[in-house]
């Protein structure tokens, strides 16, 4: 009877054991654990065995390394996410973290490159990758036409990049503003004093359109629409002056007024202009 | 003095009075100041038409005269006086509307004939009315006289600048011209008269039959009455008008953005003002509102208390006409009177902006206005304009100097694409550019006026002679169907030729005066800029 050396390991040195004890502790902390704790945990692991058993969990996507002023934590990881980058490697995995970090404005795929190192060929594969995979999403930035962002499937773009309500899919709706343009001033010239919130830009317009003029006046706080105690009211107002004397004759509005003069090819005793007015 | 000033003035001279004063007065405002030998040297006429002409102008006060030293003699023509001639129907109309009839004849007599005499005026205008009195009523001239009195109490006409009493006549040979000086406290001193008479109607019908005798008989006894008034010669006020355009102006702003009430509490407060304030300044002088509440007119039954908020209403209106200034009194109020005027110029601004270029480029101009100075991609977002629709109407109006860039280098070698590019708004020079436009555009219309007369001559000329024979016919009393084959040497066609040219002569002549308004507000503010301290 051969003697066979068997190592005998302890029960829990199991690496898969390893691991889920890892992740219950992770469960048990879920602000992130160090180092330290999981050696306290399971003391006769040894350093090897602990580093692979969290670098395996790492690449599987259910732990999270986070960098603390202590040292290194670990988290667990949302278990929906990580179900989702089951199969995806670590490359992509940094590059969707870039992407969730930037939040609903979004970044740009130069940007992508520079935070993660990586070659353009392969960040273009990458994002291939998510998009199909429906994790990310791009989006044309109103700002720059050519530029396209990309930000998490699930957010909504910031108002920055789309420009707000005003636009929809990229092109400005100026039609919309006309309508609301409108119908904002018919609303306020029925009512004579109402503050709004909301539209200020499209009451802006109306402003420089001569025909709102706004107040500000102390409110108090709390009152609807106030802001830092001061309430803007708009109302709706008639011209001062009505078209100056000026418009009425066609030399007002004439647009080769400058090359009209007695004698020439364009004078007042042939003028078209003048005579088409006459006939009016 | 510009170009186009120069050729209105020139075609306003023509047209009132003759080639030859419009040749001298255009000379006159073309060269500056100049002795009158000089002035019959390079006009090429003799010096007797010189001085018949610059009679004329100095008649209706649009030439003065100065002695310089060694006794020369320098007439000085004042372009912006002849401008005045365009607004001459609208002095007559504000009379009409304050003093009906009878003031619209005293100041047209006055504005025809420049200067004149008060008698001399009463008389006419008594004369005139009665013409148009009916049968057997005459107009009395102790009712001339009374309108005329109250015509100078209101300070619309005034006394011209007489030759001085000197007590020492004998130092010394006269100088070559006198010096006419005027008190101010005599201006408007209505000299000791006792008109006593009636308007004479011009009888034509006894002219014709008595013939010559009777013409000269009456001359005889004009004639041998002594005028007693000699020597103290009335002319229009015009700056008193102008002020009463300002008011109305000003009123019917504030009519147009509020309501009538507070358009009648404002004219109130610039009736009290006009003979406290001068006509250039800033501000009226303050005003309480007890004072305010004893001088509503008759007709408005508001309440005390009614009309201190419609005063606090106007005082808080962002468009800062009635500033309060203090609160003795019940409240101390004052009309800004500036900022009155750059509004109204403002006003015009934005108005030929729309109609030029559109809402949307007047929403541009209205906000760069507010704004001050602005980057180009503020302009988009602020008007939400597109783009590219923005960038035109911003360069369209540069073109037209309605908006200027302002340019702030970043670095000291002002590298175009390291500066920034704001758009402002000068409201002053762009009122002086809207300026000469009008005035150019007043030129255009007369001269297209002139034109279409001249096209229909003939025309003219037949229907003249028609009426004329058509006239002395029924004069010695010829019957209807003469008169009939009369009327019909003018045909359909050129009946209606006529109308259309009398319509078109009139429309032209109402645009001028329209344009005569537009002028009136932006001199009037490009003045009370240019005379702030």
């Amino acid at each position: 009877m051969a003697e066979v050396k068997v190592k005998v390991q302890p029960p829990d040195a199991d690496p898969v054991e390893i691991e889920n004890r890892i992740i219950e502790l992770c469960h048990q902390f879920p602000h992130g654990i160090t180092d330290q704790v999981i050696q306290n945990e399971m003391p006769h692991i040894e350093a090897q065995q602990r580093a692979v058993a969290i670098n395996r969990l790492l690449s599987m996507g259910q732990l999270d390394l986070l960098r603390s002023n202590t040292g290194l934590l670990y988290r667990i990881k949302d278990s929906q996410n990580a179900g989702k980058m089951k199969g995806s490697d670590n490359q992509e995995k940094l590059v969707y973290q870039i992407i969730e970090d930037a939040g609903n404005k979004g970044i740009w795929s130069r940007d992508i490159r520079y935070k993660s190192n990586l070659p353009l060929t392969e960040i273009n594969k990458i994002l291939k990758n998510l998009e199909s995979k429906k994790l990310i999403k791009a989006v044309k930035s109103v700002a720059a036409s050519k530029k396209k962002v990309y930000m998490l499937y699930n957010l909504q773009p910031d108002r920055s990049v789309t420009g707000g309500a005003w636009y929809s899919d990229q092109d400005f709706e100026s039609e919309f503003v006309e309508v609301l343009n409108q119908q904002c001033f018919k609303f306020l010239q029925s009512k004579v004093e109402l503050s709004m919130e909301d539209i200020e830009t499209i009451l802006n317009t109306l402003i420089y359109d001569g025909k709102v003029e706004m107040t500000i006046i102390a409110a108090k706080e709390g009152t609807v629409g106030s802001v830092d105690g001061h309430m803007k009211l708009y109302r709706a107002v008639n011209p001062i002056l009505l078209p100056t004397g000026l418009v009425r004759a066609p030399c007002g509005l004439c647009p080769v007024f400058d090359d009209c003069h007695e004698g020439g090819e364009i004078s007042p005793s042939n003028c078209i202009y003048m005579t088409e007015w006459l006939e009016f | 003095m510009t170009q186009a000033e120069i050729k209105l003035c020139s075609l306003l001279l023509q047209e009132h009075f003759g080639e030859i004063v419009e040749k001298i007065g255009a000379h006159l405002i073309r060269t500056g100041s100049q002795p009158l030998r000089v002035i019959a040297h390079d006009t090429g006429t003799s010096v007797d038409q010189v001085k018949k002409a610059l009679c004329v102008l100095i008649q209706h006060n649009l030439v003065i005269y100065q002695v310089h030293k060694r006794g020369v003699v320098e007439y000085e023509a004042q372009c912006s006086r002849v401008l005045r001639m365009l607004r001459y129907p609208r002095y007559i109309y504000t009379t009409k509307t304050l003093y009906s009839d009878t003031g619209e004849l005293i100041v047209e007599e006055l504005l025809l004939n420049g200067k004149m005499t008060m008698s001399a005026v009463v008389k006419k205008v008594a004369d005139r009315l009665t013409e148009t009195m009916e049968d057997g009523k005459t107009m009395d001239y102790a009712e001339v006289s009374n309108t005329f009195v109250r015509l100078a109490d209101t300070h619309f006409v005034q006394r011209c600048p007489l030759v001085p009493d000197s007590e020492n006549l004998d130092t010394g040979p006269p100088p070559p011209a006198p010096t006419l000086v005027i008190h101010e406290k005599d201006m408007y001193l209505i000299p000791k008269l006792t008109l006593i008479g009636k308007g004479k109607r011009r009888r034509s019908s006894d002219e014709d039959a008595a013939g010559e005798p009777r013409a000269k008989k009456r001359k005889h006894t004009d004639d041998r009455q002594p005028i007693p008034d000699d020597g103290i010669y009335w002319q229009i006020n015009l700056d008193r008008f102008h002020q009463h355009f300002r008011d109305q102006a000003i009123v019917s702003a504030v009519a147009n953005r509020m309501d009538q009430t507070s358009s009648e509490i404002v004219r109130t407060m610039l009736r009290m003002s006009e003979v406290t304030t001068p006509s250039s300044a800033p501000f009226t002088q303050p005003l309480s509102s007890n004072e305010i509440f004893r001088s509503l007119p008759v007709g408005y039954n508001i309440s005390k208390q009614v009309l201190d908020q419609y005063l606090t209403l106007l005082a808080d209106d962002p468009l800062e006409f009635v500033g309060k200034s203090g609160d003795s009194g019940g409240g101390m109020y004052v009309i800004n009177l500036h900022k009155a005027l750059a509004s109204l110029a403002t006003a015009t601004l934005e108005s030929v902006v729309q109609e030029r270029f559109g809402s949307r480029c007047a929403r541009i101009f209205r906000l760069v206005l507010q704004k001050k100075h602005l980057e180009q991609k503020q302009v988009e977002d602020f008007a939400m304009i597109p783009a590219k629709e923005a960038k035109d109407m911003l360069y369209k109006m540069l073109s037209e100097n309605f908006i200027s860039l302002q340019e702030i280098p970043k670095t000291p070698d002002h590298a175009p694409s390291r500066t920034f590019y704001l758009y402002t708004v000068n409201v002053l020079s762009a009122a002086r550019m809207l300026l000469h436009r009008c005035y150019k555009s007043i030129a255009n219309l007369i001269e297209r006026r002139q034109f279409e007369t001249k096209e229909n001559k003939r025309l003219l000329e037949k229907s003249q002679r028609v009426e004329a024979i058509i006239a002395s016919m029924q004069a010695t009393g010829a019957e209807e169907v003469q008169l009939q084959e009369i009327e019909e040497m003018i045909t359909a066609p050129e009946r209606q030729q006529l109308e259309t040219l009398k319509r078109n002569v009139n429309k032209l002549d109402a645009s001028e005066i329209q344009v005569d308004e537009t002028i009136f507000l932006l001199e009037s503010y490009i003045e009370s800029t240019m005379k702030r301290p």
